[in-house]
Formats: C-alpha cells, sequence, structure tokens
C-alpha cells in the first residue's frame, strides 16, 4: 500500500486504480496532481479537474421530513442554475464575486441524495458523493442529528458541508466543526427573540409546561425557551421528553391537564409537532381556562410546511419563530429575487429550508471566487467572519468563531382560516427581530472548530 | 391525587384500546392459523390511510362503512393468493412472505401518497371534550378528557365482546375454536376447514382495518404507522401468550398501563414496555393466559 | 486428496475474487468504500448463515451488531484509538448479551423465537435511545470519534479495506469448517428433526445455544469493524430494521449455503447504491417485490437459481 495515496485521505484506490488503468483520464490526472502539488495540497477532493466542478445536495427526499427535503432540493437547483447564468440572488448578493459562468470559469453541476431522514443514511449518502462523484462541497438537511452527523463527517473527509435546515445550538456549539457551515437561526436565537413576545402577549406571571422531543435539537430548544421565559418572569412547571418517533402523544399530554400550568410549550417539529399539537387540540388546550387564564399552545420553532401539515384550525393564534417567510418579498431586493425567481420555476413560494439552502449555495460559490480556490481552507477563511447583504432582510455575519449566521428572523403566528389570502399565506409576521437583539457571545457555548486540515 | 390517579387510568385503558384493536386480529390469526403475520402493521395502515381519504371525500361514517369491508376483502385476497401456499412450508417462510408483502404495501403506499403527516379530521360529533366531574362523583374540581379516547375505548370494547360471541356462540365461532386445538380432525369429519381460514384472515385484517379508521385521528396518518405499530402489537401477543385472544385483551391494559404510570420517568417511560415483557417470559415463557398448543 | 482439493480451490478463488474486489468493482457501477461496506454486511450475513442453518430465524440480531459497534466506539472515543482493544471489547460484550439471550429466546422454536428476538432487539435499541441516552449520544448517533489507528497507521480507505477483506476470509474459512465438521451436520439436523435427536440423547439447548452465539460472534465483528470504517454510531444499527435487512440478504441469496447470504448482502447493497439511482425513491418497491417472489418461487434464492440454471444447461448440452 502506497503511504503517499494514503494522506490524501479516502481515495486512494480510486487513484491507484486511476493510474495503472492507463485511460485517458489517468493519464491526464497525474499532471494535475503535479501542477497542484506544489501550491497546495490535496485535501477532500480538491484540486477540482476538468471543465466542470460539483455539488452535493443531500436532503430527506423520503421519511419524515421529505416536504422540506423536497423544497430544499427546488432551492439547490434554482441556485446551481442562477451560478451558471445567472438570476436570483446573484444579482443582489452584496459583496459580490460571482461571476455568472459557474464558479471559477468552471461550470457547476450538482448530485443528489437521499438523507431518508436519518443520520446513517445521510453519511452513507454524503460519502458516496465525496467518494463516487467528488463533490467539492456538500449542503442539505432538515434534522440537527444529521447536520451534525455530516459535519463530523466533513471534517473527516475534508470536504465543506453548508447545513441546511438544523436548528439546534449543538451544531456551531458543542459540535462545531471547521468545515461545516451554518446559515439557519438556532435554539438559542428562538428563545431570545420569543420570550419577549410570549411575556408582552400572555403576561409575565405564565406557568409553562414542556413537551421535548428527546434529541439534540429538541433538548438544546428546551434549554433555551426555559431560560429565557424564566427571564421574563415565567415558571416552568415541568417538561417532559417524548421519544422521537411517538405518533400519538395522549399519555404525555394527561399530566398537563392535571397541573397548574398554562402555557403549553410544545418543543417538536415536523411529523412531530403535527401531532403533538393535534392532539393538544383534542385535549382541549385550546378552549381551556387554568388559573385564570386562556390556556396557550406556544410551538417555538415553526414553518410554513409544518403549518400545512398540522392543519390550519389546530394552528390559529399559535406563536413560534420562523427564519424567513416568502411574504418578505416586498422588504428587500434579495428576498424579492429569491421568490420571484423561484415562483417563476416552480410556481409556487419557497419554503424558509427553500432559503436557506440556496443562501447556502450561493454564499459558498461566492467565496471560492473570493478565494480564488476551491483548496477548502482557504475556502473557509474566505466565509468566516464575512458579511453579506442581498440575501434577505439586513446584513448578514458568517461569525468566524463557530460559524454561525446572524441576521434578522421572524416571530410569527398562524393565521386563522378567514385570514388566509391564497394557498400559501398560512402565517402572520408578529415581529421582524433585528440581528443585533439575537447575537450572543461566543462562549455561550462550548466546542472547538478543529483543524483547517483535516487530520 | 385522586383526580390524577384517575386521568392516569383512563388514558392507560385508551393507550391500551388502541393495542386491543390491532392485536386482537394478529392474535386470531396466530390462533387459528398458526400464522405470524408480520402484514399486520400494513393492514392497520392501509385502513388508517383508505379511512383518511374515504372521510376526507365522504364523511367519517363513510368511513366506518366502506374501510372495514374492504379489509376484510383485502384480507381475503391476501389470504387466497399468498398466504394459502404457506400453510404446508416452514412457519419461517410464512414470516417471510407476510415481511415482504408488508414492505411492498408501505412503499406502495408511499409512492402513492408520499412520506408526509396526512392530517386525519376528526368528525365534529367525536371532537371536544368531556367534563368527567360532572359524572363521576369523587372527582374534584375540572377534570376533562378528549371525547374522541371514550370512543376508542367503546368501540375496542364492542369489538371484542362481538369477537368473543361470535367465537362462542355460533357454529362457525365452534369450527374455528376447534380448528385452532386440532384442525386433521375437522378435515377428517369433513369440514371445509380452508374456507373458514380465509374468512378468518379476512376478519383479521378487518378489526386491523377497524383500528385504523379509530386510530387514525389521534396518530394522523404517514407510510411509517404500519411498522411503528407492529412491535408494539407482536408484544402484546407474546405476552398475552399467542393464540389467545384474553391474553391480548388483558396483555393490552397492561402495556398501556405501564406506559401511563411511568410517564414521569422519560428514560422508563420509552422501556417500560419491554421490561413487562421481559418479566412476564421470564417467569411465564407462554405468556400470561398461553397454552401448550400444537404449534409450540 | 493431497494439498489440492476442492476446498482449497473454493478458498483461494473466493480469497481472490475479495482482495482484487476494490480493482474491478469500479468497472460495474460500484465506487470506493461502498467495496468496504459490501465486505462488512457480507460478514454480517456469513455468521447469520450459521444460525439460519438450525431453522431459527432471528429478527434481533441487529442488537449483536448494534451492541459491539456502541462497545467498540466508546472505546474509541474514551480509551484509546487504536482498534486491537476496542474490537476486543466490542465482541466481548457482544457475546455476553448473546449467550444470555440466546438462553432466554432459544427455550422456544419457530415463530415463537423469531418474535422474541425481535422484542429482544427493539429493547436495546430502545434503550440506547432513552435510558443510555447519556452515554449513546441517544438519537443523535455516537459522534466525534478519533480516526481508528493500528500500530499507529491510520484505518482509512484501502487500509480498512483490507481489514474488513481478511476477517471476511478467515471468517469464510471458519464457517466452512464448521458447517462441514459433525457439529455442523449436528446444528443442520436441528432443522428438520429436533424432537427426535431429543430421544437419542443429543444436548440439543447446546448446539442451539452455540450456534447462535457463534453468529452472533460474527455480527459483533462486523458491527465493530463498521464503526472502524466509518467512525460514528447510529442508533440504526440497532433498529430491527438491520435485523430485517439481513433477513432480506440472506433470504435472498440463499440460505443455508454460506456463499448465498454473501451473494445477498452484495446484491442488495449494491442495489441500493447503484440502482436506485434510475429507480430513485422506488427502489425499496421494488426490492420487497423481488424479495417476495424469491420466497415464492425460489426458496433457495440465487444460488439455487444459479444451480437450476446449471442443471438445465447441463440437461439441455447432453440432449
Amino acid at each position: 500500500m502506497s503511504k503517499k495515496h494514503d494522506k490524501s485521505k479516502g481515495l486512494t484506490r480510486r487513484d491507484v486504480l486511476k493510474i495503472s488503468a492507463a485511460s485517458a483520464v489517468a493519464a491526464s490526472t497525474p499532471m494535475f496532481f503535479v501542477k497542484d502539488a506544489w501550491a497546495q495540497k490535496a485535501i477532500g477532493n480538491f484540486p477540482v479537474n476538468g471543465p466542470t466542478v460539483t455539488y452535493g445536495f443531500n436532503v430527506p427526499l423520503t421519511s419524515i421530513y421529505a416536504d422540506e427535503g423536497e423544497d430544499e432540493l427546488r432551492a439547490y437547483k434554482l441556485a446551481v442554475k442562477h451560478l451558471n447564468n445567472g438570476g436570483g440572488m446573484v444579482e443582489t448578493l452584496q459583496p459580490n464575486a460571482l461571476k455568472r459562468n459557474g464558479v471559477l470559469g468552471k461550470k457547476v453541476e450538482y448530485v443528489v441524495g437521499d438523507t431518508q431522514t436519518n443520520p446513517d443514511a445521510a453519511r452513507t449518502s454524503a460519502r458516496r458523493m465525496i467518494e463516487r462523484d467528488k463533490v467539492i462541497m456538500f449542503s442539505g438537511g432538515s434534522s440537527s442529528a444529521i447536520a451534525i452527523a455530516q459535519q463530523y463527517l466533513a471534517q473527516e473527509l475534508g470536504v465543506i458541508f453548508m447545513c441546511g435546515l438544523t436548528h439546534s445550538n449543538d451544531t456551531t456549539g458543542k459540535d462545531k466543526r471547521r468545515y461545516g457551515f451554518r446559515h439557519f437561526f438556532n435554539a438559542y436565537m428562538t428563545g431570545k427573540a420569543l420570550a419577549p413576545i410570549l411575556s408582552k402577549e400572555y403576561g409575565k406571571d405564565r406557568r409553562a409546561f414542556h413537551l421535548t422531543a428527546d434529541y439534540t435539537w429538541g433538548h438544546t430548544q428546551y434549554q433555551s425557551m426555559k431560560d429565557f421565559t424564566e427571564k421574563e418572569g415565567w415558571t416552568t412547571v415541568d417538561n417532559i421528553m417524548t421519544p422521537v418517533k411517538t405518533t400519538d402523544f395522549s399519555q404525555f399530554l394527561t399530566p398537563i391537564l392535571n397541573s397548574d400550568a398554562d402555557v403549553l410549550i410544545l418543543n417538536h417539529y415536523g411529523k412531530n409537532m403535527n401531532n403533538s399539537l393535534t392532539n393538544a387540540v383534542e385535549f382541549g388546550f385550546k378552549e381551556m381556562q387554568k388559573n385564570g387564564k386562556n390556556m396557550e399552545i406556544v410551538v417555538p420553532l415553526y414553518s410554513r410546511l409544518m403549518a400545512k401539515g398540522a392543519g390550519q384550525k389546530n394552528i390559529e393564534g399559535v406563536l413560534g419563530t420562523t427564519a424567513w417567510n416568502w411574504t418578505q418579498k416586498d422588504d428587500d431586493p434579495g428576498s424579492k429575487a429569491f421568490v420571484e425567481t423561484f415562483e417563476k420555476e416552480y410556481g409556487f413560494p419557497p419554503s424558509q429550508a427553500a432559503q436557506t439552502c440556496y443562501v447556502q449555495t450561493i454564499i459558498y460559490s461566492d467565496a471560492v471566487e473570493r478565494a480564488g480556490t476551491f483548496y477548502p481552507p482557504a475556502v473557509i477563511k474566505a466565509l468566516e467572519g464575512h458579511e453579506f447583504a442581498g440575501t434577505g432582510p439586513g446584513k448578514t455575519l458568517y461569525r468566524a468563531e463557530d460559524h454561525q449566521c446572524f441576521k434578522d428572523m421572524l416571530v410569527v403566528k398562524g393565521k386563522s382560516p378567514s385570514q388566509l389570502k391564497g394557498k400559501y399565506d398560512l402565517l402572520e409576521i408578529v415581529s421582524k427581530v433585528k440581528r443585533e437583539d439575537t447575537v450572543y457571545p461566543v462562549d455561550t457555548f462550548p466546542g472547538e472548530l478543529g483543524p483547517y486540515e483535516p487530520a | 391525587m385522586v383526580n390524577q390517579i384517575f386521568l392516569q387510568i383512563v388514558t392507560g385503558l385508551q393507550l391500551g384500546a388502541i393495542y386491543v384493536l390491532i392485536a386482537l386480529g394478529l392474535t386470531l390469526i396466530f390462533g387459528t392459523l398458526g400464522v405470524v403475520n408480520f402484514t399486520h402493521g400494513a393492514l392497520f395502515m392501509l385502513g388508517a390511510f383508505s379511512a383518511v381519504i374515504i372521510s376526507g371525500n365522504y364523511g367519517f361514517v363513510a368511513a366506518i362503512i366502506i374501510v372495514p369491508p374492504f379489509l376484510f376483502f383485502f384480507g381475503v385476497l391476501m389470504e387466497r393468493f399468498i398466504v394459502r401456499f404457506f400453510y404446508d412450508r416452514p412457519h419461517t417462510d410464512q414470516i417471510l412472505v407476510t415481511f415482504g408483502f408488508a414492505i411492498v404495501i408501505q412503499e406502495t403506499l408511499k409512492w402513492i401518497f408520499g412520506s408526509n403527516n396526512i392530517p386525519f379530521k376528526m368528525p365534529a360529533w367525536g371532537r371536544g371534550i368531556l367534563k368527567l366531574h360532572e359524572y363521576v362523583p369523587f372527582l374534584d374540581g375540572f377534570v376533562a378528557y378528549p371525547k374522541w379516547r371514550f370512543i376508542l375505548i367503546t368501540v375496542s370494547f364492542f369489538t371484542v365482546i362481538a369477537l368473543f360471541a361470535l367465537l362462542q356462540f355460533t357454529r362457525f365461532g365452534m369450527v374455528i375454536r376447534a380448528g385452532m386445538n386440532d384442525s386433521e380432525i375437522l378435515s377428517f369429519l369433513g369440514i371445509n376447514i380452508t374456507r373458514r381460514f380465509t374468512l378468518v384472515f379476512g376478519l383479521g385484517s378487518m378489526i386491523a382495518g377497524l383500528a385504523g379508521v379509530f386510530a387514525g385521528p389521534v396518530t394522523n396518518v404517514d407510510p411509517g404507522l404500519g411498522m411503528f405499530y407492529l412491535v408494539p402489537s407482536f408484544l402484546v401477543v407474546v405476552i398475552g401468550g399467542m393464540g389467545s385472544l384474553p391474553g391480548a385483551v388483558l396483555a393490552s391494559f397492561l402495556l398501556g398501563m405501564a406506559q401511563s404510570f411511568t410517564v414521569s420517568f422519560a428514560g422508563l417511560q420509552a422501556i417500560v414496555v419491554y421490561i413487562v415483557a421481559v418479566v412476564v417470559l421470564l417467569f411465564m415463557p407462554r405468556g400470561l393466559l398461553g397454552k401448550k398448543g400444537v404449534l409450540d | 486428496m493431497g494439498i489440492i482439493n476442492r476446498g482449497t480451490i473454493h478458498l483461494t478463488v473466493f480469497a481472490l475474487i475479495v482482495l482484487t474486489f476494490p480493482f474491478w468493482f469500479e468497472y460495474t457501477g460500484g465506487y470506493a468504500g461502498l467495496d468496504t461496506k459490501i465486505i462488512i454486511w457480507a460478514i454480517f450475513a456469513l455468521g447469520f448463515d450459521l444460525l439460519l442453518i438450525t431453522g431459527y430465524l432471528s429478527f434481533g440480531h441487529a442488537a449483536f451488531f448494534g451492541i459491539s459497534a456502541y462497545a467498540t466506539g466508546l472505546m474509541l472515543l474514551h480509551y484509546s484509538s487504536n482498534i486491537i482493544e476496542a474490537m476486543i471489547v466490542g465482541v466481548v460484550v457482544s457475546t455476553i448479551a448473546a449467550v444470555i439471550i440466546g438462553f432466554l429466546t432459544l427455550r422456544r422454536t419457530g415463530i415463537y423465537f423469531s418474535v422474541l428476538t425481535l422484542a429482544f432487539g427493539e429493547m436495546f435499541h430502545t434503550a440506547a435511545v432513552s435510558i443510555f441516552s447519556g452515554l449513546t449520544g441517544g438519537e443523535n448517533g455516537l459522534t466525534g470519534l478519533p480516526t481508528p489507528t493500528l500500530f499507529g497507521e491510520k484505518m482509512q480507505g484501502s487500509n480498512v479495506f483490507y481489514l474488513c477483506a481478511i476477517f471476511l476470509i478467515i471468517g469464510f474459512y471458519l464457517a466452512r469448517r464448521i458447517t462441514r465438521s459433525p457439529f455442523g451436520l449436528m446444528l443442520k439436523s436441528l432443522k428438520s428433526n429436533q424432537t427426535r435427536l431429543e430421544y437419542i440423547g443429543i444436548n440439543v439447548q447446546f448446539y442451539k445455544n452455540s450456534a447462535f452465539v457463534l453468529s452472533s460472534i460474527y455480527a459483533a465483528v462486523a458491527g465493530s469493524l463498521m464503526v472502524i470504517y466509518e467512525p460514528y454510531v447510529a442508533t440504526e444499527f440497532l433498529e430491527w430494521k438491520t435485523s430485517g435487512t439481513l433477513v432480506i440478504m440472506s433470504v435472498m441469496g440463499g440460505v443455508g449455503t454460506l456463499f448465498g447470504p454473501m451473494i445477498g448482502a452484495a446484491f442488495m447493497l449494491y442495489f441500493e447504491n447503484v440502482a436506485s439511482v434510475f429507480l430513485e425513491e422506488q427502489w425499496l418497491l421494488a426490492l420487497g417485490i423481488m424479495f417476495m417472489a424469491i420466497v415464492v418461487y425460489l426458496p433457495g434464492g440465487f444460488v439455487d437459481g444459479y444451480k437450476r440454471m446449471m442443471r438445465h444447461w447441463v440437461k439441455k448440452n447432453q440432449a
């Protein structure tokens, strides 16, 4: 076994094979190796050979987050189209290094994988993209467990992972990785933005009961909601961790019936949230009186697609946070350009997951142009601490120390069926929360990013 | 305190009610035909899918009328064209073919309806809560519980009664019970047991369909539902004693209560059903009411 | 017969195919990395066959794969990145679990056994994501493992492949020896007439338990290698879906033939990773239908199909 190849990680046998196979491709490969060898060492799938560059989009096409996965994929395809031909946020990004002819003159191609909403399947599929399809960057996801699993893989193999929808504090906290970047907001920001509004709407002497999905995202979401609502003067009565696979939440709702809690906080997402909210409404929590007040239900992390799955009647009046909503297209040129091109392409507006995935693809490509190379450490440095605008309301900052983006976000409320203007207008924007209001010190969470060059 | 215990018992009952509806058909088919039907969860799911579609278009009552017969018919076809050829093959082959069929049903539903959650709206008459303190004297203050859960308990209660009556008091039932003990003798007596087996299979899947109709509104509907309920319903059947109908009923409520009363202990709550299973099987290897049978 | 007998030839050919796997696999549409995974699953399936020849169908073998994977992962994380200790601990812990579960479940036969193993397997899975989630990382799986090493050499890429390949070749050699020994014949006869064996005073329980533990050792080795191949432990390793996949592989390939389950494993992973490109999300449906068709029409799996084809071909040529 050749030691030299082992150092370049992952692709060893393929390379050996290529050299020994003496095919046309193989003949040209060593040339590139020699050319780049003295400049930058091979990391992951760098150097990129040939006239094209491949991105990998690893999204849930089956299982519980499939709806979001499909929308993410639409956004990725659109982003690739815009990178190659111009249009969308490629026109509005500020500062902008994109040239509308692909990235570094190479046409952008993509491959698609299915994470099956399952960390193991996601890693398998990501590995396939990296090892078979030679992707230079991969992106996607609708679950924090999956995002974290892929971040570790990214660090191991030296291929940058641009997280899709992941909201756990751990993604850019305890489990942050040098090769992982998150554009989406997180549970901490949700708590910080939502708690003041909750106390304004429902009063300062509320007693909250939490139901929490028993995995990384749920845990951090519960912790953040607890901390920030208690700061507002609320009392946390109790919390029950619910297994992720629960379909009927009745056994967890019974203790709440019996408690003196007057707010129910559902730290659930996707199908969990659909079912827990349905069950909570069935248990009469929306009409119930406790401590002389109306019982309220709060769903801290919201999405339009989830609202649809839960049923409009159930989400009516329920407060929560979301990263972005398509109705913001009138607010800023970036959102406008994105929503309009997306609607033109697919006939309906994009979700918040689509927006985050689209921006991630654009911003990665911009960083490559600015770095002038696909060399991962250089691209990472170009992303770290970069501030940009034109991808949504206000300015966005990629914080260097934890790879978390800071930008404006929304507090929303489910509209009542009579308020709806069209099929996709489900959420009412209660408050546009400014970036400054959700920033937190980097040492709030532990964790190390790790080295620029994978070990 | 009284309120709390009372509500917890109600919760245990209604959780058990869902288990009963699913496990009843499973244990009936096992006891009579000796077939471990890995498709049973998928049949329950098929019931829930048909119910959500039909009730969305024609109302919930239509679903109650159409879905169970549809599942009966589906079960009959399944027995006739798949399961029947496996009576003479090793038992493990029956497991394999029903397991394969479960995958086929699941993937087909996924293909047609996608993998997303389909919200199942309760009919208007089933929505809302019952104010229990108005009926139960020893409860104080305000104690309410969703009406639908009581409907679930009622449906499962009458299903159990109807099934026992069918087996106990009809000629069909007598033949089935005899067949559960020894099918060879019956064929010597010239009774066509095969046709009755087909009917039993239909009956089993009909009850699964009924479970789908009434449990659908509390679980919502997606293609993972079948596999999700398969393992707990097997546990119920094993704990109760395979093939024993009273055993299945007993075990269902035992598991329901165990889940309801451990709810404040997050980790324990998740595995309590397995702990119950292991304890029961350690001391009673045949399950609570299992008998030494021919299939042992 | 001399040194060059049929067995040696079989083994040599097998070893050659396995060792050269990476060099021709790419031309069939595969890619580096998938080959290692196939080898690992082949070990898992090979061991499972040692149990299947006794007629016992376990739906809980993921437990041994998963327990070993977690134990290996925890060793790598908290003790040292050296794989020797990690593998030994993984296999030992898993084998202890197998002895206990085997003792409890093998008292029942046939269908009872299948359902009981299913229940036990799910128990471990549920425990890993609930009461033990502090240790196992819960639904996240066990992340942040260091790159495994062997004598200071990093276990990545081809290193892992050849490590797994060596285990598979040794495993195949041992499985062959076992099935051809008097002990193996006893295992096979358990399937047809257990009661008769009991009458003639044979300790049936001992043979059943041995087969169960043997097969779980293979599962444990495979589980451990899986973590070395990819330093991450997924909760899915313990889930009954993994057991189900193993059953499907073995049956499709051909139960009781040693070769069959390995071919089944290779076929299934290949099918999942390569054929899914054009079948998209429907690959599982296609697989389900294929599996049912095999159970109904070709209970001997691919190996039986191959034999039938050969017989047919020979007959035709003779005529």
